[in-house]
């Protein structure tokens, strides 16, 4: 096998020569900086030429990330257990589709496929970056550099000594079709984060101060629109089948991912600011820089190890938390140390004059209350997320319970609520507070009205009636606008409203799912109707549901299928709503078999009002009634106490001269004696064992003389002279156990109004492609300076 | 203009000030057993889970086990009456986050460490290399 470990594996080779053309393409690019030609002139046949050679090294630098890619994708399908990483996250068992996201189950791996969303994304960035393309790819290309060191020093290509006949396997909880999509869009959104990052360092490398908001700000966009969904369908995933009782659990590797969310967020709204009134550029450079450093910031937290006791899950250290800190602490000092640099260049006014006569009712205002509020959460994520680290400084490592973050964001929602009731009806020029009055008095009134409607659903926290009434009056005020939008044949700038109505929306459905879920949990007889809140809820049977969901009995299973191979068991439970709506539930819980793990997915019936979440606890398959007493396990001349009756085992009598039947029949006779020393009686029960015949024996019991016990043989080992013999009669309460039914002992959790937090996240998310879609088509039309 | 800076500033203000208070209160130490069971508040505690010690009371719909400190082999034991993490039985260590009360720690929420998250460095022990690619 010696074979296996010489020479290095094409891929790593791939990843060295993404390095080595990553830094030639920074290098060239220096040198086009250089040729630029100064505002306005005609770029000179120099300038062409090093852009192009540029541009030739940009795609070496790509296509090596691509093709190292695909020859892990293809090691992985493939089965090449000679690989490390194919052996730890792969194995036979696993369908195509599972296969595929074993590519990122792995640390190595995922940093793979961050870069490669880099690479590909960057042949887009190059091409939108116009007159700012040399800077851009410099700073874009650099962003990545430090995770294809990583990758060059712990390549996912290292081989094995011995080739191993199967993989690990992936971890059963990562066997999810969530598992396939959900990260490459999470990375996806992280790679688009460096875009933003590098049009602010270049603009202030080339003092550009508005142009690099019109060619970022269709990216910002993406990264809210890619990060956004990822984030969610991580939650959805947690929520449906991972079954940890919700869709968002405050955990590191979620706020990690929601910081730069957040920051991008306030980004998209500096950046319309200072589209529009030409000033606020420092807050969107700083934006812009921090929303990058958080991604890192956010990957060392997770992949070191610092946070290994703190979330569910982060990874072990990998060795390479020298080298994230190291990146962190780059991609801080750039990015701040230029920020520092050009600090007193950077135009703030231009316009003082006009800048004092800005009433403040405005939409300026509005706009920089927003940037400061979605600031303000993301730095008390961070905080507290950041916890562990920062009491580490001053003693014992701790971290913040949940509740710092649910307190801490009722208010923000609150306000935020708030400042979308207001947002249509608030103009640049400014307004009075009638002029508002008079224009919200619709969405005013529909508010209201949500504030009524709640509190006749039994909502009596005057602080969810008045968050409540806020969402329903910003639902309604930006639904009237985007109404107004599509009268006006103006659907491609009414992006910014509908994404309103779709937060609306969701802040509403974030606070009623999680304030006012119930939890329960009951115990289910077979067959016996138990009622669960205003539902009816009965234990059926077990049943087996295959990968297809297809649910099947046992023998009904095709073995030829993988996914009838994959079948896992499930409990039917036939779920009965108050108006007579039977659904049938199928919580899972199986043993995988590759690891012995016990696994437990939830089953969720979704309505628009109310979702029933059904969650495995317990199953106990019960027990006949059956007649036993007390078990003992005897080694010759050893005495035990049988409720309270002495027994001692003496010897064994093997008998093998009988036959029965033409098999050979062995005959164990067990010699005890019962009873006090010196009152004690000898009492010999008899074994008899078939061989052949798959073993069968028969007990023939033996009465104690003189009382109403007995004792029988369960097992005789005549070499280890050991017996286990059952003592019968002894209990006053007498020996037979009653039966015990089958039973499923489930979590029932009731999460009404769920629904509208996908609802309103759809709405935002469309809202989100309609603006990057128009702010994509500006940047297309704008030539700049 | 300059008033919205102002409103700004006094609302971001008052968030960090939320934000750094709460942050105090609701702050959980990593303790050991023995001042788990001392310091009547909530606190962290980590350890490994002991074989069988695992038992549901349906009557009262609660887990209780026991945990292991794998230094010391102290032993501390936990009740958690919320949806069981996926498996619990499989851990290689229990983060549990609670109170002591009286006899047991009443456990608000568990995190479990499997042994999948190992994996990586577990192939290149069980089959050797890692070998430089």
């Amino acid at each position: 096998m010696s074979s296996l470990s010489i020479g290095y594996a094409p891929g790593t080779l791939a990843i060295w020569f993404a390095l080595l053309s990553g830094a030639a393409t920074c290098l060239v690019y220096y040198r086009a900086l250089g040729l630029a030609p100064a505002g306005g002139a005609e770029p000179s046949a120099g300038y062409a030429e090093a852009i192009g050679f540029g541009r030739r090294l940009y795609a070496a630098f790509a296509l090596s990330i691509v093709l190292a890619s695909v020859l892990l994708m293809k090691a992985l399908l493939s089965h090449d257990f000679r690989l490390s990483y194919v052996t730890s996250y792969s194995g036979r068992d696993l369908p195509t589709s599972f296969l595929l996201s074993t590519f990122w189950a792995g640390q190595e791996g995922s940093f793979l496929l961050w870069v490669f969303f880099g690479a590909l994304i960057g042949f887009a960035v190059y091409l939108s970056a116009r007159e700012q393309e040399a800077p851009v790819m410099i700073v874009y290309v650099l962003s990545f550099l430090g995770i294809v060191a990583i990758l060059a020093k712990q390549p996912p290509f290292r081989f094995l000594a011995e080739l191993p006949a199967d993989g690990q396997g992936l971890n059963p909880l990562l066997q999810d079709y969530w598992m396939v999509i959900h990260p490459p869009v999470m990375f996806a959104g992280f790679a688009s984060l460096s875009v933003p990052f590098a049009f602010a360092l270049a603009a202030l490398w080339q003092r550009r101060w508005d142009g690099w908001v019109v060619r970022a700000m269709p990216w910002a966009l993406f990264t809210l629109v890619t990060l956004g969904t990822a984030i969610l369908m991580g939650g959805y995933w947690a929520y449906k089948t991972l079954g940890w009782g919700g869709y968002w659990a405050w955990d590191p590797v979620e706020n990690t991912s929601l910081v730069p969310w957040l920051a991008t967020v306030a980004l998209v709204h500096g950046m319309f600011l200072q589209k529009t009134r030409e000033k606020h550029r420092k807050i969107n450079l700083i934006l812009a820089i921090v929303a990058y450093c958080c991604i890192l910031y956010g990957t060392f937290l997770t992949r070191s190890g610092v946070l290994a006791d703190f979330s569910v899950h982060s990874f072990v250290d990998l060795g390479i938390t020298g080298w994230l800190v190291a990146i962190i602490v780059g991609a801080l000092a750039i990015g701040f140390g230029m920020l520092a640099w050009r600090w007193r260049e950077i135009p703030v006014d231009p316009d003082a004059a006009a800048d004092a006569e800005e009433p403040f009712l405005s939409r300026s205002v509005l706009f920089i209350l927003a940037v400061t509020l979605l600031s303000a959460s993301a730095v008390v994520i961070l905080l507290g997320t950041s916890s562990p680290l920062i009491t580490r400084v001053t003693g014992k490592p701790a971290q913040v319970a949940t509740s710092f973050y649910n307190i801490t964001h009722t208010p923000l929602a609150a306000v935020m609520a708030l400042l979308l009731a207001f947002v249509p009806f608030v103009s640049w020029k400014g307004e009075t507070w009638g002029s508002i009055g008079k224009k919200a008095a619709t969405s005013s009134a529909i508010g209201l009205l949500a504030g009524v409607v709640a509190l006749l659903a039994g909502i009596r926290s005057a602080k969810d009636v008045m968050i409540l009434t806020f969402c329903g009056a910003g639902l309604a005020a930006n639904l009237e606008t985007t109404i107004l939008f599509v009268r006006r044949k103006a659907i491609r700038t009414m992006g910014g409203y509908l994404s309103h109505v779709g937060v609306a929306i969701m802040l509403a459905g974030i606070l009623v799912s999680g304030v006012y879920e119930r939890k329960e949990q009951v115990t289910l007889p077979k067959d016996t109707p138990v009622m669960v809140g205003r539902h009816e809820m009965t234990f059926r049977r077990t049943v087996l549901v295959n990968d297809d969901g297809v649910v099947k009995l046992p023998g009904e299973l095709d073995p030829a299928q993988l996914a009838d191979i994959r079948a896992k068991q499930a409990m039917e439970v036939e779920v009965k709503s108050p108006g007579g709506k039977v659904w049938k539930a199928y919580p899972k819980m199986y043993v995988n078999q590759r690891t012995n793990q016990m696994m437990a997915n939830p089953d969720v019936q979704s309505t628009p009002l109310l979702d029933i979440y059904v969650s495995p606890q317990s199953y106990d398959p019960g027990q006949p009634a059956k007649s036993e007493g007390t078990v003992l396990h005897l080694k010759k001349g050893e005495t035990k106490l049988a409720e309270g009756t002495l027994v001692k085992f003496l010897s064994f009598d093997v008998d093998m001269s009988q036959m029965d039947a033409g098999a050979k029949v062995v005959a164990v006779t067990a010699n005890f004696e019962v009873g006090p020393a010196g009152a004690a009686r000898p009492v010999s029960p008899k074994l008899i064992v078939r061989l052949g015949g798959g073993g069968d024996q028969v007990a023939e019991p033996a009465p104690v003389p003189g009382s109403k016990a007995s004792l029988r043989m369960r097992k005789a080992s005549a070499s280890e002279g050991i017996a286990e013999v059952e003592v019968l009669g002894l209990s006053a309460a007498g020996d037979t156990k009653p039966a015990t039914p089958e039973t499923f002992s489930v979590d029932v959790t009731t999460k009404p109004l769920i629904s509208l937090v996908w609802a309103g996240f759809y709405i935002l998310t469309a809202g989100g492609i309609l603006a990057m879609v128009r702010r994509a088509r500006d940047a297309h039309r704008s030539a700049l300076v | 203009m300059k008033k919205g800076y102002w409103a700004g500033a006094v609302l971001l203000l008052g968030f960090l000030a939320l934000g750094l208070t709460t942050f105090s209160r609701s702050m959980t130490p990593y303790v050991g057993f023995d001042e788990a069971r001392k310091a009547g508040r909530t606190v962290q505690v980590m350890g490994g889970l002991e074989k069988s010690s695992t038992h549901y009371d349906q009557a009262t719909k609660t887990l209780h086990f026991t945990l292991v400190d794998p230094k010391t082999k102290a032993i501390l034991p936990v009740a958690y009456s919320d949806v069981k993490p996926a498996n619990f039985e499989d851990a290689v260590s229990i983060v549990a986050i609670g109170k002591w009360q009286g006899e047991e720690l009443r456990a608000e929420k568990l995190l479990v460490k499997c042994p999948s998250k190992y994996q990586g460095q577990e192939t290149e022990k069980a089959y050797g290399g890692g070998a430089k690619s």
